[in-house]
């Protein structure tokens, strides 16, 4: 659920005054398209994008002579004219669920992750977070299947759910309850940790409480 | 089911009342040896009736199951069953005191099941075995699986009589993630597993992605059908990239992962395959095995539990087989 479970640790840095045409080649080598600016302490002065790199490029459709001088211009230019210096970070203690908010309200897709003393200790991208919520909700956990079951919206139906499961000795690793949104019906989702699936529905039927069965095709 | 009966077909079932000795608790464990004895029951009088000799199997050797699972294993297991544990790391994997001998022998019969192939009978040859092995990792055991039966006996074939490629195909409703793991990175071993969609279906592996790295790659090719999928779709995945997949492969034997848990009634799924299905699929695996690589194939039992529709399973797809023979 921490952003530090999931986060890059120990990214690639730059220093303000590293020139543009070193930061291009730095963001070429790793095939990544954020590059943290840091100071001497580590702590963050801006970021800077593959984008923002691109953008200070000579265009390829002017004359050759004025290709080369803004390429003279990359390699006396720093880092620091072209980065942007109001940097949205989060914290190694803050949550993916945060992230997932300011990724989805901002439209961007990284964030640096800074400590108190605002040095850079990490990189959370979109990749990062699918990787949390895959493994938040168990998928791809060998030994494990999910079943759903019909929410009757009854409020003690979750610890009626698990005291059922409990006393037929039925091991699960994830419940989760998913209410009623516009047509989409409520939900649970629970990922089981058995083969036999078989027993888990009769346990589950037998409780009173009505499984969803997704037939897809015939 | 317009099955010939003009051909007198024989088959040959390798099974062993040893394996009653593999007790799995009761109660509610669908893994039993009455499966066994529904098959066995319904091949002595249906279709193959007059027509089936059953053979008992040799146990496999320290040596053939060491080449899927390190020595840690075997001493784990074996000391689990004689210290009468119940279960080896979930309660899923029930075992008794017999469970290794029982096991042992389970992943014997493949490989008396492939030398009788090799002295070449003209037989169909179906392993009715028990505990069944497709779940079972090198070190882990899952899903009722303790060693991996397909992987030992592939494994035997290639190195006893020099067949290289292997194919093991596993239309268990649940995917075997056990053989997919020895395919891995392996070049020479190919896995096809047609099962229900790892969202809603134990292990939840198997998704399509998985195809193999390194050396390996390309050489899975998981099929994973929605939940309610029927013949349709079990035998549209066996005419479609599979047989492509076979083509470029070009195994020199076929080892079929025999799970009959797709069946309509099999509540261990939420496949609605039929009778017919399976018999479908036997007729393709049999003409396949003739086309591809002169009849070697071996077929061993994986899962299946529904009582009263197993062993009619069983023997359609023998039937749709042995049309080939």
């Amino acid at each position: 659920m921490f952003i530090q479970d999931y986060m890059t640790e120990n990214p690639v840095t730059v220093a303000p005054d590293i020139m543009i045409i070193g930061a291009i080649e730095l963001l070429g080598e790793y095939d990544f398209r954020h590059l943290p600016v840091v100071d001497g302490d580590g702590v963050l002065l801006g970021i800077v994008t593959d984008r923002d790199l691109r953008s200070a490029c000579p265009s390829s459709i002017i004359r050759e002579e004025d290709i080369e001088q803004g390429m003279e211009l990359l390699r006396s230019t720093p880092v620091a004219t072209v980065m942007s210096s109001e940097v949205i970070v989060i914290s190694p203690d803050s949550t993916i669920d945060a992230a997932l908010l300011l990724f989805e309200s901002r439209g961007f897709g990284t964030l640096p992750v800074v400590d108190r003393q605002g040095r850079v200790v990490g990189i959370f991208s979109l990749k990062d977070m699918m990787v949390g919520y895959r493994r938040l909700f168990g998928l791809g956990e060998k030994g494990s299947a999910l079943v759903c079951i019909e929410d009757s919206g009854e409020k003690q139906m979750l610890s009626s759910l698990v005291k059922a499961l409990a006393e037929n000795k039925i091991l699960f690793t994830r419940l989760i309850r998913k209410e009623k949104d516009g047509p989409r019906p409520a939900m649970i989702y629970l990922r089981i940790n058995s083969m036999n699936l078989s027993f888990v529905r009769k346990v589950i039927d037998g409780a009173g409480f009505t499984l969803y069965n997704p037939v897809i095709d015939r | 089911m317009g099955r010939s009966m003009e051909k007198q077909q024989e088959l040959v079932v390798i099974t062993d009342t040893f394996y009653q000795l593999h007790d799995t608790g009761g109660g509610e464990h669908p893994e039993a040896h009455a499966r066994l004895a529904e098959i066995s029951a319904v091949l002595s009088s249906g279709h193959f009736s007059g027509k089936i000799e059953f053979i008992k199997p040799r146990a496999a050797t320290r040596t053939e199951l060491m080449s899927f699972h390190p020595e840690e294993w075997l001493f784990r297991f074996e000391e689990a069953a004689l210290a009468g544990l119940t279960y080896i790391d979930h309660p899923d994997n029930q075992i008794s005191y017999e469970s290794y001998s029982v096991a042992l022998s389970a992943a014997g019969a493949g490989l008396t099941g492939i030398e009788l192939v090799e002295q070449k009978l003209e037989k169909v040859v179906f392993c009715a075995v028990r505990p069944p092995g497709h779940h079972a990792e090198p070190t882990r055991p899952y899903g009722f699986c303790f060693f991996n039966n397909c992987v030992i006996a592939a494994r035997y074939w290639q190195r006893a009589y020099g067949r290289s490629r292997i194919c093991i195909l596993d239309f268990d409703a649940h995917h075997g993630n056990g053989i997919q793991s020895a395919c891995e990175e392996d070049p020479d071993l190919l896995y096809i597993s047609i099962h229900e969609h790892p969202s809603f279906s134990y292990p939840g592996t198997g998704w399509e992605n998985e195809k193999g790295s390194g050396a390996g790659k390309g050489t899975i090719l998981n099929i994973p059908l929605p939940p309610g999928a029927g013949d349709n779709r079990f035998l549209q995945a066996m005419d479609g990239d599979l047989k492509q997949l076979l083509d470029r492969f070009k195994p020199d034997g076929i080892i079929v992962a025999a799970g009959f848990d797709g069946h309509r009634l099999d509540d261990m799924s939420g496949l609605r395959y039929s009778v017919n299905g399976y018999y479908e699929a036997g007729k393709r695996v049999g003409n396949w095995s003739r086309s591809f690589c002169s009849g070697r194939l071996v077929s061993i039992l994986e899962g299946g539990y529904h009582p009263g529709v197993l062993g009619k399973c069983v023997e359609a797809y023998l039937g749709g087989v042995a049309e080939f023979l």
